[in-house]
């Protein structure tokens, strides 16, 4: 669950892409790019997000190769889906507390999630994933 | 004249070869094989017995008949010009067979050889003009023919020991031999005499010569004026005489291969018909004749009045005017050039060619036609773009390519094929226009039955057959300043008038398409087909030499589309990404389907992810690319979150974050995408992904639309006003500080006065007024807005140019500094007199939107002169320069021992470049083998560390030490190494420097990585893996002409150094020559340079004092500057200079002066030459000169002070005399040191203060005449690589060091100039078809040199294959008998082979 706190902190830069800084509950930082024409977020908007690696309902893993037969998936139940690849994954030590650092690349649209090292230990660099996301 | 030593090539086996239907290249199969070239003199019998007949006849024509002249110069003895099947009377050849005959002039009286005159003086001078023995003593002949029989005497020093021997005879005045006196012999005046002048400084004989003289005064009184200037005069008669009777053995004292009177002209050759062809007039009765047949008739002319004359009696003086005249006849038929004598002599209308105008010249013979000459299957037209073809094709029209053919031997396989193009013909385009059979004869396929001919083809014919796609071709467009600007490409038959090629393409041809044309040429043989493929193919020369750069890639509009494409808000619905994967590769492409980066709510891809599509199509490609690059949007921190997008990271060929540009597509750098997939994936992948960018950025750009109109550069009305402002300002401080300038409050700039300080700051604020203006006008421009796509792209234009077009054009330049007064006290008269506001001085406030006023247009075309100008000079200048170093370098290759030698086998360089790496291959910008980040990363990307520990020190270790004992490590600069174990051989083996360099980067990356990531134990084998590999396959290739590539290298960024041909760099307020003018002093190793600077580092560099101190001692300080007062003293007894010293100045400047050393300074002047004694010390600090006694005796003591009180205050006290000044440079760290301006270099070490083992000199000879011939060559190369990088050019310092050493190898520093080549050299061909082409010829005669034909000029002047690159080997081959059936398969034949 994340709250969207800043819309484009550098001043808007493309026209279709906004840069959204979010932060959660649970103290996990978002930075992450959204093609504003299909899914518009608000400032003070509430989103969930979920990071999956397939899409299969039953967690079957999926081959790199592009599924097109139009199965129901997870992806049903969210409004906005992201395909791409986990680039960097770094710990970082900000004043005595570690954080993990996950970099997700979205076809260029980026995202930058900072989080407790528990939390993001399922993601490793070259990873597959989807991000959902969905209004609450 | 050369003759011609032949020797008979092996002959060949007897054996049976192996019978191909096409015969192999074999080198030089015909009967004779020259194998030197041998110059000597032609002697009269020689010239005789050479000739058909004696040419006397003086009119050319039979007149009536119009036929040539029986004996005269038309002769058809000795060929025929006529085309109408005139037939040669020697040899009955028409004009195609026979290739004429000479025919010989008898002259009556002998002449000088023009262009042995100098010889003949020089010879003369060595001689006894009574005896004709040397001018020496035995023993000194002993001593000299000693060293002259030296074997390994060169040329130079040879020349060196004649040089002497003439200074020894001429200062010889008693003939050892004979006792005669012998005077000095020199030329009379500017005439083609020799005197004698035997009288003038002895007394005696010229007392008996006048005796002589006596009775002819009696009758002819006139004569008694003329007698005094009376001298012996040596005639060519006498001078034949002195110099038949020079023995043999003198011959060779006096370094002359031949005979001495074979100097001399007594006959004279008459060249054949063919080489001075007679040309009929139309219509008009006459003809035109070439200029030698002109001067022949006037020699014959003159030749047969001398006879008549001496047949029957002329006037003394008649005979003697004539003899004169066929003088001068006979050496303007030689060279019509002469000094003083042509002008006379000559006609009106243009002068007459003669031989040594015919030969020298870039349109001479040895440049023009030997050198250079013109081919058969070429084309030329103008060119233009084609983003749809291959980078390796040309697209050709096809009207060239019915004309061009290409000769196939016909065979199985193509039997079918060429037996269609001989029925196409000639005028239907697969066609052919010959058909050449085996058999013996041709056939021309406009005419005849096609049919029949295409049936009778048999296996062996020849088909000469139109181009068709795929035929290589090479491609070139002119200047060739480098190997890139003649390709092979791969033929494309298009209708069409024009060439075409794919943009990308253009730099390295420098080629644009505003009318440019290109040349092609077709290779006639499959072997030059392969290795024109292979070697100059381009895909094998996407990097340049130069510096390992990547030269082809995207450019201009591929750039902006890539840019555009993959901007972050480019999404792509289905259709749409459907269609551009479609446009990369003509929908032919088969591709994976990416998984869309937007599933929901709808399917969307971005154009990043195109992009990847197109560097890997399908996930079968093996090709991983891995690379980071900063683009010019980049904001220098948040790497790949950079907002703007900025910071390219591709990961497995999938593009991560960035919008790509010019630094990642462009051409002109090392760590682009296809630099990566050159180095990594080989040229193929390269060229691929280059292809299919071309089509897609061509097509998608094409539907999407890219324009630029006015609306984009005009300027919003806010704009405008903040632009008003900004200049406002601008002028207001300008005002500002010119009322202070005029006012003379204005606080000065170190070293500079008053004017230049204004100057300085005022161009400081004009140039910050229009940065701001841009920078107001770049912020307000929108990011759609077209000039400013391409300007952050960098595909065209950049950020100055479009503040230029909307807010600011800026100050204009004119050499450097605001344009000059060109009238009285203003720059142009719409401005008072004496005005230095910014308008008047050039500053151009106006946009090129807005409009220049009048003054402002005026300024700007002051500025655009300048730079064409420039550009002209430079162009000339440049390519001189290139050719020179071509010339001087063009025989070094590196042979198979890895040593880099001349065409002689003299050794240049042991190791190419230190280590024997290919430049054209080395991946860091430092030319280093290996860009070890970059290939971590890619290590990285191939081997996922997924689940595995990371690597430790100790496992580190142990691969290291394993690393070791695979591959040698080659020690290169371990002391104390014997010389057997030092490597010389060309061998397997890794530097010690690049061991070293890449074990601390791993080790480094091990213990802590650079980015945060840790690498395993696999990847880190993986990695050392990848280092030997890639080392072992980066060495460079014996039979590489690395000296061409060199010359080629530093020759074309020169062309390059535009509109700063004199450019100076400010080093703490001191001025540097840079550019073009700069390299010239390099190579020339000018002895005097333009701004020598010493670079001194001092004891204690920390202390300022201390350096002011030093600075004292090094700058001169005269004695002017020192003394309180100069005055001449009168007492009436007592008359003196009094000079009394500042001792305060002295004290403040921390001078090491005295009194004593002021005394010793003054008398140590060189032009006041004062004695001791007239110098005295009068107290503490004053000095009393006294007039000198002659002075005194001879009443002008006053006037000899008054002299020297205007001479003794330039006296130099203290300080070196050839220095200039010194200043104290300020390094940055808080260390200084000096940097002097001026030359010897010995005494500024010298200097107490100064660290004489860090000091140098930008002054190469002075480094030589100080340090010695090492200290100049890393001299050499430090300042060429300073100077080039001075420019923003970066060249591999291998081609600065192969400069260097040729430029030092022969022991002294050797400039790239006519004289330094002349000591470099030893082939005659090769110098004279440099410089100077007639006297190397000339010289080469006189001295029997022989040019063994083994450089490459040599080569190709004697039509050679050059023993350089694959023309280094022979093949051998064992001629086994096969029965080899024209149906057996290879696998057969191959296996028949094996036993």
């Amino acid at each position: 669950m994340f709250e969207v706190i800043d819309r484009d902190p550098d001043g808007k830069k493309f026209d279709r892409v906004s840069r959204y800084k979010c932060r959660s509950e649970f103290d996990a930082e978002l930075t992450i790019d959204v093609n504003v024409d299909v899914y518009p977020l608000t400032v003070g908007q509430r989103f969930s997000l979920a990071l999956a690696p397939t899409l299969s309902l039953d967690g079957t893993p999926e081959d790199d190769a592009f599924d097109q037969s139009g199965k129901p998936s997870l992806a049903d139940g969210y409004e906005y889906v992201m395909y791409g690849k986990c680039y960097k994954k770094v710990d970082e030590n900000a004043g005595g507390l570690t954080r993990a650092s996950a970099y997700i690349s979205f076809g260029g649209l980026l995202m930058n999630l900072k989080a407790d090292p528990k939390n993001l230990q399922e993601i490793e660099i070259d990873d597959r994933i989807y991000l959902l996301m969905r209004a609450v | 004249m050369p003759t011609f030593r032949d020797d008979m090539a092996g002959s060949s086996h007897d054996t049976a070869a192996i019978d191909f239907t096409k015969t192999p290249f074999a080198p030089a199969s015909t009967p004779r094989k020259i194998s030197a070239v041998r110059f000597s003199l032609m002697s009269s019998s020689e010239i005789g017995r050479a000739g058909v007949f004696h040419v006397f006849e003086r009119n050319l024509y039979q007149m009536p008949q119009r036929t040539p002249m029986p004996n005269g110069i038309l002769d058809p003895r000795m060929g025929t010009t006529d085309k109408r099947g005139g037939e040669c009377a020697t040899c009955r050849g028409n004009m195609v067979d026979c290739a004429g005959h000479f025919g010989y002039i008898k002259l009556e009286l002998p002449v000088f050889h023009i262009g042995y005159f100098k010889n003949i003086i020089s010879v003369l001078q060595c001689v006894c003009k009574n005896c004709s023995r040397i001018l020496l003593n035995e023993d000194d002949q002993d001593m000299f023919l000693k060293r002259y029989r030296n074997p390994r005497l060169e040329i130079t020093q040879r020349r060196l020991l004649y040089k002497k021997l003439t200074e020894k005879c001429k200062r010889c005045r008693t003939c050892p031999h004979c006792g005669d006196y012998n005077g000095v012999t020199k030329r009379a005046g500017q005439t083609l005499k020799i005197v004698h002048e035997k009288y003038s400084k002895n007394p005696a004989l010229l007392e008996e010569f006048m005796k002589e003289f006596e009775t002819a005064l009696k009758y002819n009184e006139q004569l008694r004026a003329s007698l005094p200037k009376v001298q012996d005069d040596l005639n060519p008669i006498r001078v034949l005489g002195i110099l038949q009777r020079v023995t043999s053995a003198d011959c060779e004292l006096l370094d002359i291969a031949d005979r001495p009177e074979h100097l001399l002209l007594t006959h004279l050759p008459v060249p054949p018909c063919c080489i001075r062809p007679s040309v009929e007039m139309d219509g008009v009765s006459g003809s035109n004749e070439d200029d030698i047949t002109m001067k022949l008739i006037q020699i014959i002319e003159v030749n047969n009045v001398l006879r008549q004359g001496l047949e029957k009696g002329l006037a003394v003086n008649n005979m003697m005017e004539n003899w004169d005249f066929l003088q001068i006849q006979c050496a303007m038929y030689i060279n019509s050039e002469l000094p003083g004598l042509s002008l006379q002599y000559q006609g009106p209308g243009k002068p007459l060619r003669g031989f040594v105008q015919r030969l020298k010249g870039k349109q001479g013979r040895f440049r023009g036609n030997l050198s250079g000459k013109r081919v058969d299957f070429s084309a030329r037209t103008v060119i233009s773009p084609d983003p749809n073809l291959r980078i390796d094709e040309v697209g050709v029209p096809i009207h060239i390519a019915k004309t061009m053919t290409y000769p196939e031997v016909v065979n199985k396989h193509n039997m079918v094929m060429l037996r269609e193009r001989v029925r196409n013909g000639m005028a239907k385009h697969p066609g052919a226009n010959f058909v050449k059979f085996a058999s013996g004869g041709m056939q021309y396929l406009k005419y005849g039955d096609r049919r029949k001919i295409a049936s009778e083809l048999k296996f062996g014919d020849i088909v000469e057959r139109h181009l068709h796609d795929g035929d290589i071709l090479l491609f070139n467009r002119q200047p060739s300043l480098h190997k890139m600007s003649i390709m092979a490409h791969k033929a494309r038959i298009m209708e069409c008038r024009t060439l075409r090629f794919n943009e990308c393409v253009c730099t390295p041809y420098n080629a644009d398409f505003d009318g440019d044309e290109m040349n092609i040429h077709c290779p006639q043989t499959e072997e030059a087909r392969a290795e024109a493929m292979q070697l100059m193919g381009v895909q094998h020369n996407l990097c340049t030499p130069k510096n390992g750069e990547i030269l082809i890639a995207a450019t201009q509009d591929f750039l902006t589309a890539a840019f555009l494409l993959t901007i972050k808000d480019a999404f792509f619905d289905r259709s749409q990404f459907g269609s551009l994967v479609a446009y990369m590769g003509d929908a032919l492409l088969s591709v994976d389907l990416p998984t869309p980066a937007i599933l929901k709510p709808i399917e969307l891809w971005t154009g990043k992810q195109v992009f990847s599509v197109l560097i890997r199509p399908k996930a079968s490609d093996h090709i991983y690319v891995n690379l980071e690059v900063a683009e010019k949007l980049y904001n220098k921190k948040d790497k790949t979150m950079c907002p703007d997008d900025g910071y390219v990271c591709i990961q497995n060929s999938e593009i991560i974050s960035g919008q790509l540009g010019k630094a990642t597509l462009g051409s002109g750098n090392k760590s682009g995408l296809f630099y990566v997939l050159n180095i990594e994936y080989g040229a193929e992948a390269a060229a691929n992904a280059m292809n299919r960018l071309a089509k897609l950025s061509a097509r998608w750009l094409g539907t999407r639309g890219f324009s630029i109109g006015i609306d984009d550069v005009s300027p919003a009305a806010e704009l405008s006003a903040e632009k008003g402002r900004r200049i406002e300002d601008g002028y207001r401080t300008c005002d500002e500080r010119i009322a202070s300038y005029e006012k003379g409050t204005l606080p000065l700039q170190a070293g500079c006065n008053a004017e230049e300080t204004l100057e300085a700051e005022v161009l400081g604020v004009l140039s910050a007024v229009r940065e701001a203006a841009g920078n107001a006008c770049l912020k307000a421009l929108p990011r759609r807005n077209a000039p400013l796509i391409m300007a952050l792209c960098g595909s065209k234009g950049s950020t100055i140019n479009i503040s230029q077009m909307i807010a600011c054009v800026g100050q204009q330049a004119v050499g450097g500094s605001r344009p000059p007064d060109g009238f009285a006290e203003r720059s142009l008269p719409h401005f008072r007199r004496g005005e230095k506001t910014p308008a008047a001085k050039g500053f151009v406030a106006n946009s090129f939107f807005s409009g220049m006023r009048p003054t402002e247009f005026f300024f700007h075309t002051m500025a655009g002169r300048e730079g064409l100008v420039d550009t002209a000079v430079k162009t000339a200048e440049t390519g001189y320069m290139s050719r020179r170093l071509m010339k001087a370098l063009e025989d070094l290759s590196l042979q198979y021992d890895g040593t880099v030698r001349n065409s002689m086998g003299g050794i240049v360089q042991l190791r190419y470049g230190d280590d024997g790496m290919e430049p054209t291959m080395m991946e860091s910008e430092d030319a280093q083998p290996i860009e070890f980040k970059r290939c971590l990363m890619n290590v990285r990307g191939l081997n996922s560390a997924r689940g595995e520990p990371p690597a430790t020190r100790s496992a580190l270790d142990a691969a290291l030490d394993q690393f070791k004992r695979n591959n040698r490590i080659i020690n290169v600069d371990e002391e104390g190494e014997s010389a057997e174990t030092r490597e010389l051989v060309y061998s397997a083996g890794i530097s010690q420097l690049f061991y070293e360099n890449m074990r601390t980067f791993i080790i480094n990356e091990v213990e802590s990585p650079s980015d945060g990531v840790y690498m395993s134990d696999r990847q880190m084998k993986a990695f050392l893996d990848a280092c030997a590999r890639k080392y072992t396959e980066k060495r460079i290739e014996p039979g590489t002409a690395v000296g061409a590539i060199g010359a080629q290298s530093i020759g074309e960024p020169g062309t390059q150094m535009t509109l700063k041909t004199f450019h100076f760099a400010g080093v703490a307020s001191m001025n540097i020559t840079l550019g073009v003018p700069r390299i010239k002093e390099i190579i020339n190793a000018s002895k005097n340079i333009s701004t020598p600077i010493i670079t001194a580092s001092l004891m204690s560099d920390r202390d300022v004092k201390a350096a002011r101190v030093v600075k004292g001692r090094v700058e001169k300080t005269t004695l002017g500057e020192i003394c309180s007062e100069i005055n001449i003293v009168v007492r009436p007894h007592d008359l003196y200079l009094e000079l009394m010293l500042d001792m305060e100045a002295i004290n403040q400047l921390q001078l090491d002066v005295t009194i004593h050393s002021v005394r010793l300074a003054v008398l140590g002047a060189p032009k006041l030459k004062l004695k001791p004694q007239h110098v005295l010390i009068a107290g503490e600090n004053i000095l009393h000169v006294l007039p000198s006694e002659e002075a005194l005796i001879e009443k002008r003591a006053l006037f000899t002070l008054q002299h020297m009180r205007l001479a003794i205050p330039a006296v130099i006290v203290q300080g070196i005399p050839s220095v200039g000044r010194a200043v104290i440079n300020d390094k940055g760290d808080g260390t200084y040191n000096l940097i002097v301006e001026g030359v010897n270099l010995q005494s500024v070490m010298g200097i107490e203060g100064i660290k004489g083992t860090e000091t140098r000199t930008n002054h190469v000879m002075e480094c030589e005449r100080t340090l010695g011939i090492e200290a100049a060559r890393a001299c050499i190369i430090e300042e060429i690589d300073s100077t080039m990088g001075a420019h923003g050019m970066s060249i591999d310092n291998r081609h600065s060091m192969l400069l260097a050493d040729v430029m030092t190898y022969k022991g002294e520093v050797l400039g790239i100039t006519r004289f330094g080549m002349a000591k470099m050299k030893d082939s005659v061909l090769m110098l004279a078809s440099f410089e100077k082409t007639t006297d190397h010829l000339f010289d080469a005669a006189l001295h029997g040199r022989t040019d063994y034909i083994d450089g490459v000029s040599e080569c190709i002047i004697m039509g050679i294959p050059m023993p350089i690159g694959t023309g280094m080997f022979r093949l051998q081959h064992r001629a086994m008998k096969l029965e080899v059936d024209i149906n057996l398969g290879v696998s057969q034949m191959s296996r028949s082979c094996e036993r």
